[in-house]
C-alpha cells in the first residue's frame, strides 16, 4: 500500500505545529493515492508523542529512538530518514518547511537520489497519473509554479507551515508503531552543540489567531500604539507591512509578507496596508481579513472579506471604543 | 604597496567619457576610466533622444549593431501645445529614419562601455574619484574612495600624466581643479525629473499609430510645467515611454513643489491622462542638466587635466544636444592628449589645443548663438504660459469657423491675440527672439 | 593557511522584479543580474577569513556564459581562482543536478589541495530553495551548518570552527571539526570596502570555463534537464478571488461598520 510519510518535528519533546498541518493534508493525498498516512518520529525518549500523533490523524508510525537524535543535527537525521525511506519505500514524504526541516529535506533527497520541490503550498494528487502536483510561490509569489516528480520515490516536498489548516484531534486513536534500531555514534555527527541562546521575546505571529496589522497608512509608531491596544483587547498580536517595519515602527519580527511571517488567523485586519503582493503572499490564507483603506483601489480589496474604504483611526479607535463598552458591560 | 600610474584617467562613464576613453584605447594608450556606478550607465538618467552621426565618429558600425542600445528609430517630432482646454500638435513625419533613435541611459551607457573594454579600455566601476592631486600647479592624477589594499586602507591615489573631467553637471572636480569658480547657482541648471512607463501590452503601438519602425520624440509645452518656466518631453520606447519634465532649478525651489508633485500634475491634464490610462511606473529619477552656457563656461583645460561634456555645460536643449556634444568634445580631448603624449608635455601650452578644437566646432558657434536664450526664458515667461494657450485659441476658432463670415473670424483671432498679450507684445516677442540669434 | 571554496549564482534582482501579466513570465528587460545577497555574504566571509588567517579563496558557479560577469565581481572579495561551468547540457538543473555538477567540481578541484569551508548562500533569492548547500554536502560527506549568523572562532591546528547558527527557536552555538559547509545568513559578514587593487584585479580578470566534457567528468545523466527528477508541470500568476463586502465610511456610518466587525468577531468566537 503507497504510504505517504510525514516528518514529526520535535524539539524536547515538543512537537512543531506544521506536523499536524501535514498530517492533516497527508489524509487528503493518501485518500486520493487509496493509501495511508505514516509519520516518522526520530528523537531520544519520544515514545510519549506517538498517542498525540495518532490523535491527529497518522495510522503508522517509524520511530527512531536514539540518544545521538536527542537534539536536531543534520547527519544523524538525514541518515535515519534516509535509513527508513530506503527501506519501507514511501510514495510521498512531507517535511515542514522550517529552519530544521529545510536543513534536513536537502541531504534526505540528495542520498535518495529523488526531486525535491521547496516551500511548497498547495498540494493535490493529478487524478490521472496519480502524480503527486506541488505548488510554491516562485519569484517572490509574483508566479506560482506547479511541479511534479514522475520518475523517482519517494516524491519529497517541504511545505510551508501555516498554508493547511490543522485538522480535529481525534482521542484514542491508535495504530502501528516501527520501532527501527539504529547504529548512531557521537563522530558520525560531526558537529557539537555546546550553547544555545534561546530569543528573548518572541512575538508569535503565526499561530496568532488574531492580527491587527498596520502599515505605511498608520504614519508612525503612535499609531502603531493605538494598534497594540486594539489587539491587546482581542488578545491577538499586531503585524506589520515591510513599509512599517523598514520605517522603524514597528521591528521586524513583526513583518508580515514573503520576507516575513507566513499567517493564517481566524481575523486578519489590514489597516492603512496596499496590499502588494509580497505582503498577500504571507496572510492570504487567513480565514477573514478585514481591510480598511482610504484607496479604494487598493489591491488588498480583492483578497479581503470585508472592505472598508475610509480613515484607519476612525475604525481602529471606534472599534476599541466599542470593545470596551462590551467588557464594561 | 600598490601604485598606479596611467597615462590618462579618464573620470566618469558617461557619453564624454566614453567617448574619449574608446578613442585613446584604440591609439593604445594606457588609460583608465573611473565610474563611481555599479556600472556605466547605472547612476544616469536622460531623456532619451540621440544622434547617429555623433556616435558613428565613436561606433563606426552604428546602427547596425548587436545588441543594439537604442529603442526605436525617431519617426514623428513635434511639439505638443498645451492649454487648459486641450492641445495643439505640430509633427514632422517620416516614412523612417536611420539619424535619431530614442535610447534609455542604462543601455545606452552599457553599450558604450563594452564596446570601450573591447576595445580595450580598462574601467574600473564602483569607484569614486574624491580629489585631484595637484603637484607643482599641475594635476598629476586623482585620489578614490577606494583603500590601497585590504591592509593600507589610506585612500589609493592613481597617478596619470593627463586627467580628463567627463563627471557629469555636479563637476565638483573640475572646481578642485581650479577650472571653475564655485558651484553653478541655482538658475543656471533645470532640474528634470523622469518616469519610464509601460502601457497595457498592445497599447503603445495602438496610442501612438506606430510600428516597430516608427518612433515618436514630442516636447511638451505649456499647461502641465505648473507655471513654472520650463518644458517636458515624451519619447517611445521599444515597449516603454519616456516622460519628463524639466524646470528651472530656482523657480523650482521657490515654487515649494515637489518634483514628483509636477509630473503627477502634468499627468492630470486631460490629454496626457487619457495618453497615459493605465501605464505602471517602472522607474523614476531625476537629474540635473547645466544650462550655464557660455556664461559660466569652464576653463577647458589646464595643467594635465581637461573638462569635457556636461561637466563643462556643453548642451543645446532647444534641439536635445548633450549626449552628442558630450561625444565630440570627449574625441577632441583625446585627439589633444594624443598630441601631448606624442610631444611628452601636458601643460597648458599643449592642451591648449583642446579649446582651439571647440571653437572650431560647431558647438562653441550654437553656444554662442543661444547664448541669450536662457536669460530671455526666464525674463519672459509668457512664452511658457501665454503662447499655448494663445495657440489653442486660434486654433480652436480657426477650426470652428464653419458657417462664420470668416473675416469675422480672423477679427476674433486677432481679439483674442489682444486679448491674452497684445499685438505689439506679440511683435516684441517676436523680436526679442529673433535677437537672440542674430 | 585556509583553504576556502565559495560556490556562487548569478540571479535576476527580483526586488524589482516584473511579470507580464499575459504569459505569467518574468520581464528580464531592464531587470539587472546580481550576484545572490546571501552568496555576497559568502564572498564577504571569505575575504574577511583569508585575510585573517591566509590562505586562498576559490569561486564557482555553474550558469549561462553571461554568468562570468558574477565571478569576475567576485574576484574584487581576494578570489584567486575563479571558475565558470556553462554548458548546454548542465541547463534545466534542479537542486539534484545542480548539487551533483558542484560536488563533482570541487571534489576535482580539491584533489590536490582540499579546502577547509565551503561557503554556500543560505538560499538564492530567485529559486528560494536552499536546498543546493544541504546537497552538495551529503554528497562530499561533511557536515552542513545552515543558517549561520557569527564564526565565533576558527582552530587551524585543531581543525576546529566554532560558530552560531540561527534556528526559530534561538541562537545554536556550535562546534564541528573541519572541513565544514556553511550557508550564511545575511548579518554573518559585512561587504568589505575592498581596495582599488582588487577592482582592477577584478576588471582584468577571465574566469576559467568547465564544460560538460572536462576537466571534471560527469556522468552525462546526471546532469542538466536529465538528471533533474522534478519538472515544472505548469507557471501560472495567482488569481485574486474573492466576494468582498464593502463599506464606504463616505456613506456608512462608523457605528454600523464597527457592529458589524463586533458581529464577526463574535460569530468567529473571538468576543
Ligand atoms: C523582494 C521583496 C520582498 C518584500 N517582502 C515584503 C514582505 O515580506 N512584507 C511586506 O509587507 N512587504 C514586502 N515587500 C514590500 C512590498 O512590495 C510593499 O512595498 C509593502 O508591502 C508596502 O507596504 P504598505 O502597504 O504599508 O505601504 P503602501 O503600499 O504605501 O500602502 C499604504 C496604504 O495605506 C493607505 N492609507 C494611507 N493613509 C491611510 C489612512 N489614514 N487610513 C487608511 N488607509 C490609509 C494607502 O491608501 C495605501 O494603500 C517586499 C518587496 C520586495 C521587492
Ligand atoms: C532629463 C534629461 C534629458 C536629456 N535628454 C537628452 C536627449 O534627448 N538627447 C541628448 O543628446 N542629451 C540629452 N540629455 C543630456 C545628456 O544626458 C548629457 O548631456 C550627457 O549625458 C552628458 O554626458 P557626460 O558624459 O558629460 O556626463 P554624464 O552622462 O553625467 O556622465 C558623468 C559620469 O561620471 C560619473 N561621475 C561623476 N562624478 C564622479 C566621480 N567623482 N568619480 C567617478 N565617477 C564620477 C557619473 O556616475 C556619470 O556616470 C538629457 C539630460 C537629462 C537630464
Ligand atoms: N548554479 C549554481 N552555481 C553555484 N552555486 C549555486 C548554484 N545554485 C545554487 N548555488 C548555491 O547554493 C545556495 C542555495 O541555493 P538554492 O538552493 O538554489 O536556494 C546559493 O546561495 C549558492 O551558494
Amino acid at each position: 500500500m503507497k504510504e505517504v510519510w510525514v516528518f514529526i518535528e520535535q524539539e524536547e519533546l515538543k512537537i512543531h505545529p506544521v506536523s499536524f498541518e501535514l498530517l492533516g493534508i497527508a489524509q487528503k493525498l493518501a485518500k486520493d493515492l487509496s493509501g495511508k498516512v505514516s509519520a516518522v518520529l526520530v528523537g531520544h525518549n519520544v515514545k510519549p508523542l506517538v498517542e498525540e500523533i495518532f490523535a491527529y490523524g497518522a495510522e503508522k508510525i517509524y520511530v527512531v529512538d536514539h540518544k545521538v537524535l536527542s537534539y536536531y543535527r543534520h547527519i544523524p537525521y538525514v541518515y535515519a530518514l534516509t535509513y527508513l525511506a530506503k527501506k519501507y519505500k514511501p510514495e510521498i514524504f512531507l517535511i515542514g518547511a522550517t529552519t530544521l526541516g529545510r536543513d534536513l529535506a536537502g541531504g534526505v533527497a540528495t542520498l535518495l537520489e529523488t526531486g525535491l520541490t521547496a516551500d511548497v503550498t498547495e498540494l493535490s494528487i493529478d487524478p490521472e497519473t496519480k502524480n503527486l502536483l506541488m505548488t510554491r510561490p516562485a519569484y517572490g509569489g509574483n508566479i506560482m509554479a506547479t511541479i511534479v516528480c514522475p520518475n523517482h520515490r519517494p516524491q519529497m516536498a517541504t511545505v510551508r507551515p501555516r498554508v493547511f489548516p490543522i485538522p480535529e484531534r481525534e482521542e484514542g486513536k491508535i495504530g502501528e508503531v516501527i520501532e527501527e534500531k539504529m547504529e548512531l555514534t557521537e563522530e558520525m555527527a560531526g558537529v557539537e552543540r555546546i550553547g544555545f541562546l534561546p530569543k528573548e521575546k518572541t512575538v508569535n505571529l503565526e499561530y496568532a489567531d488574531i492580527i491587527v496589522a498596520g502599515g505605511k497608512g498608520i504614519g508612525g509608531k503612535e499609531g502603531f500604539e493605538i494598534l497594540k491596544e486594539l489587539a491587546h483587547l482581542l488578545n491577538g498580536e499586531v503585524g506589520a507591512s515591510r513599509f512599517a517595519v523598514e520605517s522603524g515602527w514597528i521591528s521586524y519580527e513583526h513583518q508580515v509578507g514573503q520576507t516575513g511571517k507566513t499567517v493564517r488567523p481566524k481575523v486578519y485586519f489590514a489597516f492603512g496596508i496596499s496590499g502588494a503582493i509580497q505582503h498577500r503572499a504571507g496572510m492570504q490564507n487567513s480565514d477573514f481579513i478585514i481591510a480598511v483603506n482610504i484607496d479604494p483601489e487598493a489591491p488588498i480589496f480583492k483578497i479581503a472579506d470585508l472592505g472598508i474604504i475610509g480613515d484607519w483611526k476612525e475604525v481602529a479607535t471606534a472599534l476599541i471604543r466599542a470593545l470596551k463598552n462590551r467588557r464594561g458591560s | 604597496m600598490e601604485s598606479y600610474s596611467f597615462d590618462v584617467v579618464i573620470v566618469g562613464g558617461g557619453p564624454a567619457g566614453l567617448a574619449c576613453g574608446i578613442k585613446l584605447a584604440e591609439k593604445g594608450v594606457n588609460t583608465l576610466l573611473i565610474e563611481r556606478g555599479r556600472f556605466c550607465g547605472s547612476k544616469n538618467l536622460f531623456g532619451g533622444v540621440v544622434y547617429t552621426s555623433s556616435i558613428k565618429e565613436i561606433v563606426p558600425e552604428f546602427p547596425e549593431v548587436s545588441q543594439s542600445p537604442v529603442e526605436r528609430p525617431v519617426t514623428e517630432e513635434g511639439y505638443i501645445f498645451f492649454s487648459t482646454k486641450g492641445v495643439v500638435k505640430f509633427f514632422h513625419t517620416k516614412s523612417d529614419s536611420q539619424e535619431a533613435f530614442t535610447a534609455l541611459r542604462a543601455r545606452f551607457d552599457a553599450f558604450l562601455s563594452e564596446y570601450a573594454l573591447k576595445k580595450g579600455l580598462l574601467i574600473a566601476p564602483k569607484t569614486k574619484v574624491v580629489d585631484i592631486i595637484l603637484e607643482n600647479f599641475k594635476v598629476s592624477g586623482v585620489i578614490v574612495d577606494r583603500p590601497r589594499s585590504f591592509k593600507d586602507l589610506r585612500p589609493a591615489e592613481v597617478k596619470a600624466k593627463i586627467v580628463i573631467l567627463a563627471e557629469g553637471v555636479n563637476r565638483l572636480l573640475t572646481e578642485k581643479a581650479g577650472l571653475v569658480k564655485g558651484p553653478f547657482k541655482p538658475e543656471e541648471v533645470v532640474l528634470a525629473i523622469k518616469e519610464v512607463l509601460q502601457l497595457p501590452k498592445g497599447e503603445l503601438e495602438k496610442r501612438f499609430g506606430l510600428n516597430e519602425k516608427k518612433g515618436l520624440a514630442a516636447e511638451l509645452i505649456g499647461e502641465i510645467t505648473s507655471g513654472l518656466p520650463g518644458t517636458g518631453f515624451l519619447y517611445t520606447n521599444t515597449n516603454t515611454l519616456s516622460f519628463g519634465i524639466g524646470i528651472f532649478l530656482n523657480t523650482l525651489v521657490n515654487s515649494n513643489l515637489k518634483p514628483y508633485e509636477i509630473l503627477e500634475r502634468a499627468k492630470a491634464h486631460p490629454y496626457l491622462h487619457e495618453l497615459l490610462d493605465g501605464a505602471e511606473i517602472l522607474e523614476y529619477g531625476a537629474h540635473l542638466i547645466p544650462e550655464w552656457g557660455l556664461q559660466g563656461l569652464p576653463k577647458l583645460y589646464g595643467n594635465g587635466v581637461m573638462v569635457v561634456g556636461d561637466a563643462a555645460g556643453l548642451v543645446n536643449p532647444l534641439f536635445r544636444e548633450g549626449t552628442n556634444l558630450a561625444i565630440y568634445s570627449g574625441i577632441m580631448a583625446a585627439e589633444t592628449a594624443l598630441e601631448a603624449l606624442e610631444k611628452g608635455d601636458f601643460s597648458e601650452k599643449t592642451l591648449k589645443s583642446y579649446e582651439e578644437r571647440f571653437k572650431e566646432s560647431y558647438i562653441y558657434k550654437d553656444l554662442l548663438l543661444f547664448k541669450n536664450l536662457k536669460k530671455f526664458l526666464l525674463n519672459n515667461r509668457q512664452i511658457f504660459e501665454t503662447y499655448p494657450n494663445l495657440i489653442y485659441e486660434i486654433f480652436s476658432l480657426y477650426f470652428s469657423a464653419q458657417g462664420q463670415y470668416k473675416k469675422e473670424v480672423v477679427r476674433e483671432i486677432i481679439r483674442t491675440i489682444k486679448r491674452k498679450r497684445g499685438l505689439f507684445g506679440v511683435l516684441k516677442d517676436i523680436i526679442n527672439l529673433g535677437r537672440l540669434f542674430w | 593557511m585556509l583553504n576556502i571554496l565559495v560556490s556562487i549564482k548569478q540571479v535576476p534582482d527580483t526586488t524589482n522584479i516584473r511579470i507580464n501579466p499575459e504569459t505569467g513570465t518574468l520581464i528580464r528587460e531592464g531587470v539587472p543580474s546580481i550576484i545572490n545577497p546571501y552568496d555576497v555574504v559568502a564572498l564577504s566571509l571569505a575575504c574577511y577569513l583569508k585575510n585573517q588567517f591566509g590562505g586562498s579563496i576559490t569561486v564557482i558557479t555553474m550558469g549561462p556564459p553571461q554568468a562570468r560577469l558574477a565571478l569576475k565581481e567576485a574576484m574584487e572579495f581576494g578570489a584567486d581562482r575563479i571558475i565558470l561551468l556553462t554548458d548546454r547540457k548542465f541547463a534545466g538543473a534542479d537542486t539534484l543536478a545542480t548539487s551533483y555538477t558542484l560536488a563533482e567540481t570541487i571534489k576535482y578541484l580539491e584533489r590536490e589541495n582540499p579546502f577547509h569551508l565551503y561557503l554556500f548562500g543560505k538560499q538564492a533569492i530567485d529559486g528560494d530553495t536552499a536546498q543546493v548547500g544541504p546537497g552538495v554536502a551529503a554528497r562530499l560527506k561533511v557536515p552542513v551548518i545552515t543558517y549561520v549568523t557569527k564564526i565565533e572562532n576558527i582552530d587551524l591546528k585543531e581543525k576546529i570552527i566554532i560558530l552560531h547558527r540561527k534556528t526559530e527557536k534561538g541562537v545554536e552555538i556550535i562546534k564541528a571539526k573541519l572541513p565544514v559547509l556553511i550557508t550564511c545568513e545575511k548579518d554573518l559578514a559585512k561587504s568589505p570596502f575592498v581596495p582599488l587593487s582588487e577592482i582592477l584585479k577584478a576588471v582584468k580578470s577571465e574566469p576559467e570555463i568547465f564544460a560538460a566534457d572536462g576537466p571534471v567528468k560527469f556522468e552525462r545523466e546526471k546532469l542538466g534537464l536529465k538528471g533533474s527528477p522534478t519538472q515544472v508541470k505548469k507557471v501560472f500568476t495567482p488569481e485574486l478571488k474573492k466576494d468582498t463586502l464593502i463599506y464606504d465610511l463616505s456613506t456608512t456610518s462608523i457605528d454600523e461598520v464597527v457592529m458589524k466587525i463586533i458581529h464577526i468577531l463574535e460569530e468567529k468566537k473571538i468576543i
